[in-house]
């Protein structure tokens, strides 16, 4: 087996290798960069990851390794550093970092040196703070002071590139992680690099806006606070917000993200690695919904329009449900509720004796692209298709409900109204139990009974994408009202634990009244009488994960944080 | 082994030596005086005659020892040999780097302008030696009125067939296309030449993969400098020999001095290679001006290292014996300059040069050379300080050898090397390093 030596380590390899940066990189040996990132190709522009590489000496004639008097092999290292982001690994190589050479210590520390002469140094005010890999590798590789004594470079600051990215030229390093974004991963050629030597920075050509629907993945790449959002810009410190692992929901990708949450409201989303879903990436538009998970939330449950206790709403729609005759009850299942949800209204139909639930579908066609957005604007269609649930067709439903078919119209997050699945008039003589997410929703003021249901943000459960991926959801901020599930996975899911001084999630005023699912929708079960014990989302899944063979294998536990494959529908059908 | 300069010149009996880059001939840059003059006729032999196969025309020019002509020295017919063998699906190219922006450089534009035919020539027979069906001649973008002088003639040679498809009725065919530069320094920087002329901004590319691997558009390319395309055809002409003989002996051939500054005739000399430079100053460029004295010499072009009167004793013009007198070859652009040179003006000048030009991708050079100028700028103020001077060497070696390209190492090597060697003008500059808190110097009266 080929091997390669690292610090006095030996490691052995096979096959094709990336660089040696990344290789390191995978083995936890931390070497200093910049303008390096996996996805992109490696300019070696920042000249931070330099080594000393060299390789054993072979004899001129025979081809073999020469060997000094103790038997050791002889290496002959390059007169010159080389940038390890840019070198290849072979047999035999091998590496000084600044773990081992003091003269790689001192080149990476020179080149800090270089960096941070006409940097701005205004941490203080920066967004990027807190999280900055320039500040970061400074504090650890950089110098104690600076030489420099002249005045920095001055360069435009706060231009607006596009709607939604804000640069400030003089904390760029020029490292082009964005302008190659914009070449290589997008392709939308919307930034270069303008003018020369120190006064060089990104910007867009003449007459164009920095306005493609994936701009804002330049702010995560930038390993300065150049770049920056225009939606998030001087609202929270890193430090001061909590971040959770999670999916957006915005459509049927169900793309990876962490939700930064501060005084129990959401206020940035970025992309969390998944390199089996959106890879490092995310969508503008996952980016920016987050506004409907603290604004717009309705204040509690109502009854006939007055706010009531959770108890009297379970009362309420129990009585509504159990006085009709169950064909005359229509269940909705939601493609924005989670697998564990939709399969509790299942089980309720079914103890009701009516036909399974069905789900609107959220096609907007044209809307998507072929990379992170789905034409589906809902996150989870496949696992209701899953569940065995069919679409409900507008052409159908409005005219039953118009004819006086049904009586009963139970709705599980999700709005028949705004979609167009019926109308208002068409809900008149219709008694309509709701769970819903805003109050905006369009249906809510001619329900008879509404429970306001937690949203992703707030609950626990699972979502299959557009490939059939399923993945969890954690929360990342509190819901008003102890639940003891939420409430143990809230600290388990946050990267800090249990957030930070000056996050505080349980701050009464942001906590809203809402809950789950998987507690509403067995607390009208059980006000009616059946037998449906309010589990948690866990034990519902692993009961899903062995009874349906649609959603083999997806427990808890194997879904871990990069979800899982699901199986075909089609092959068990 | 060490050479140690002799003191002899290497150039035998230079002043009899007949010029064959630019031979005093009336309207050479005419395609018919040039015909005239026997011009292509050397062309039209390699495609006609069976004895030069393209690995013949190859195996001449390395024996030739011909040395690239654009401030490296690689040698030539080596160079060629890098490219991959013939794969007709493969697109390969060659590339004529008349982008000339160094200071003290301004050889190729005499070519362009008095011989463009022979540089014509010397890239249709390396087109041919390598098989190549289009070659770029990239053009300093500032040399405007040459390129038109150049297009006009490229017509020329079109409607005489030389160029073209099936030239001559053999099966070669070449097209030579003319590109206008970009209009930076680093753009003569092969790799980044390539980015410039595949229409992007100029960055220099990281190597390995060399330019015979991976080239313009990703294609096997050969990049090559003016003159050294212009040695081509004589080599040819009259043998791989004949040039090996002329000049120095590891870095031989007619070459192109470009002579400037405080003598009395400054300009573009042709000579061989490995000529005394006080002859070049003395005899070739007529004395230094008003009859001053000599006090420096940079032999190629701004970058090289700079050279003290002192340190010219005996030195000749080619690549090893530059090297040990503490110098380089380079393009051959030499700058002469007097005892009345203010060397500290000089230096600022030249940083305030690699400043401008430093393309901005790699951090050492980026910074750098911005902080390079910010100092000696100081110091020429008067408002420098004694440890400046090591502050600057110190950030010489930060930057040498640290960068994608050399430009950053041609940034730091006149600025090393004029301080090592002018360091009492340099101190006389600045203000003593003073003790801090110490600063009450001054006599009260």
């Amino acid at each position: 087996m080929a091997k390669i030596t690292i610090d006095k380590t030996i490691f052995e390899f096979e096959g094709d290798q990336p660089s040696l940066l990344q290789f390191c990189l995978d083995r936890e040996i931390e070497l200093p960069h910049f303008c390096y990132h996996p996805a992109m190709s490696a300019p070696a522009n920042c000249r931070q990851c330099l080594v000393e590489i060299g390789n054993p000496e072979r004899d001129r004639e025979t081809g073999q390794i020469m060997v000094d008097e103790e038997g050791n092999e002889v290496i002959r290292f390059f007169p010159k550093l080389m940038t390890s982001c840019s070198e290849n690994i072979s047999d035999g190589l091998v590496v000084r970092t600044q773990r081992s050479s003091d003269l790689v210590r001192r080149a990476q520390k020179d080149n800090l040196e270089f960096l941070l002469i006409n940097h701005p140094l205004d941490c203080p005010i920066c967004d990027q703070a807190g999280h900055c890999p320039l500040q970061n590798q400074a504090y650890k590789y950089g110098p104690e002071g600076s030489r420099f004594e002249f005045r920095k470079v001055s360069k435009p600051k706060h231009i607006r590139l596009g709607p939604r990215v804000v640069l400030d030229a003089e904390r760029c390093i020029n490292c082009t992680r964005c302008t190659r974004f914009t070449s290589e991963i997008s392709k939308s050629h919307q930034l270069t690099i303008v003018e020369r030597s120190v006064k060089n920075y990104p910007m867009t050509p003449p007459g164009i806006e920095f306005d493609e629907p994936y701009s804002m993945n330049v702010i995560d790449i930038c390993p300065v606070g150049a770049l920056t959002s225009e939606d998030f810009r001087f609202k929270a410190r890193v430090w001061e917000m909590s971040s959770t692992p999670s999916i957006t929901t915005t459509n049927a990708k169900g793309s990876n993200c962490y939700y930064w949450v501060k005084d129990n409201r959401v206020l940035k989303i970025t992309p969390r690695t998944n390199m089996n879903v959106n890879e490092f990436w995310l969508a503008d538009d996952d980016r920016l919904d987050y506004e409907r998970f603290n604004d717009d939330r309705p204040p509690g449950p109502t009854v006939d329009g007055e706010a009531s206790s959770w108890e009297d709403g379970y009362a309420r729609a129990a009585h509504i449900l159990g006085n009709v005759d169950g064909n005359r009850i229509a269940f909705l299942g939601s493609a924005h509720a989670s697998v564990e949800d939709n399969y509790l209204l299942a089980r309720l139909a079914e103890k009701l004796g009516t036909a399974a639930p069905m789900y609107i579908e959220h096609v907007e066609v044209g809307s998507g692209d072929d990379w992170l957005r789905t034409d589906d604007r809902a996150p989870n269609a496949s696992g209701c298709a899953r569940l065995g649930f069919t679409v409900a067709d507008a052409d159908l439903f409005g005219p039953r409900l118009k004819g006086g078919e049904i009586d009963v119209l139970y709705v599980l997050e999700d709005d028949p109204v705004s979609t167009g699945l019926c109308t208002s008039d068409d809900l008149h003589g219709v008694s309509v139990i709701l769970h819903h997410y805003n109050e905006s929703n369009q249906t809510l003021p001619l329900a008879t009974v509404s429970l306001p249901a937690a949203t992703v943000v707030e609950t626990v459960g699972t979502f299959v994408n557009i490939d059939g991926h399923a993945q969890r959801v954690r929360p990342a901020k509190a819901i008003r009202g102890v639940n003891r599930t939420l409430a143990m996975e809230i600290g388990r899911s946050r990267a800090d634990q249990h957030g930070t001084p000056f996050d505080r999630w349980y701050n009464e005023e942001n906590l809203i009244n809402c809950q789950p699912g998987w507690v509403s929708v067995p607390g009208v079960a059980n006000a009616l009488g059946l037998d449906m014990p309010t589990t948690n989302p866990k034990a519902i899944m692993a009961e899903l994960a062995s009874t349906n063979s649609a959603f083999e294998g997806a427990t808890y536990s194997a879904m871990g944080e990069y979800g899982i494959r699901l199986s075909e529908i089609g092959e068990t059908v | 082994m060490e050479v140690k300069p002799t003191g002899q010149s290497k150039a035998g009996d230079w002043k009899n030596f007949q010029r064959v880059l630019l031979p005093p001939v009336k309207d050479l840059h005419k395609l018919e005086v040039y015909e005239a003059e026997g011009g292509y006729q050397t062309f039209r032999d390699a495609l006609s005659t069976a004895k030069w196969t393209p690995p013949a025309v190859t195996e001449e020019v390395q024996q030739s020892v011909l040395r690239g002509r654009g401030g490296a020295g690689f040698p030539c017919g080596l160079k060629w040999t890098f490219m991959p063998p013939v794969d007709e699906n493969v697109p390969r190219f060659l590339c004529c780097n008349a982008d000339e922006s160094e200071p003290g450089t301004f050889k190729d534009r005499q070519l362009m302008e008095y011989n463009p035919h022979l540089v014509f020539e010397g890239i249709l027979l390396a087109c041919y030696a390598m098989s190549i069906k289009t070659a770029y001649i990239y053009v300093r973008g500032e040399f405007a009125d040459w390129i038109t002088h150049m297009e006009a003639e490229l017509e020329k040679v079109y409607a005489k067939g030389y160029v073209g498809q099936n030239i001559l009725g053999s099966e070669f065919s070449t097209e030579i296309v003319i590109h206008k530069g970009a209009g930076a320094y680093i753009c003569g920087e092969e790799s980044s030449l390539m980015d410039s002329l595949e229409g992007k901004r100029a960055y220099p590319r990281v190597k390995p993969p060399f330019p015979a691997q991976k080239g313009i558009w990703g294609y096997p390319t050969t990049i090559n400098n003016v003159e050294t395309l212009a040695c081509v055809p004589l080599i040819l002409r009259y043998g791989g020999e004949w040039f090996s003989q002329i000049g120095a002996e590891r870095h031989p051939g007619p070459v192109l001095y470009g002579i400037s500054g405080h003598v009395n005739r400054p300009g573009v000399y042709e000579y061989p290679t490995g000529m005394l430079i006080t002859d070049l100053i003395e005899q070739v460029a007529g004395g230094m001006r008003n009859g001053k004295k000599l006090k420096a010499v940079v032999p190629g072009g701004s970058s090289t290292p700079i050279l003290t009167a002192a340190m010219i004793d005996g030195v000749t013009m080619d690549a090893e014996t530059l090297r040990d007198a503490g110098s380089m070859m380079g393009t051959g652009g030499m700058l002469i300059m007097d005892e009345d040179t203010d060397i500290v003006a000089w230096l600022r000048r030249v940083t305030h040069f690699y400043h401008h030009e430093s393309c901005g991708q790699c951090t050492p050079c980026r910074e750098g050379t911005g902080w390079l100028e910010n100092i000696v700028s100081r110091i020429e103020e008067g408002e420098g300080n004694i440890r400046d001077l090591d502050l600057l060497v110190d950030l010489c070696s930060q930057m040498e050898g640290r960068t994608v390209c050399a430009l950053a190492d041609a940034a730091a090597w006149p600025v090393r090397y004029t301080i090592e060697r002018f360091r009492e003008e340099f101190e006389a500059r600045c203000r003593p390093s003073l003790v801090p808190g110490a600063e009450v110097m001054e006599t009260v009266e």
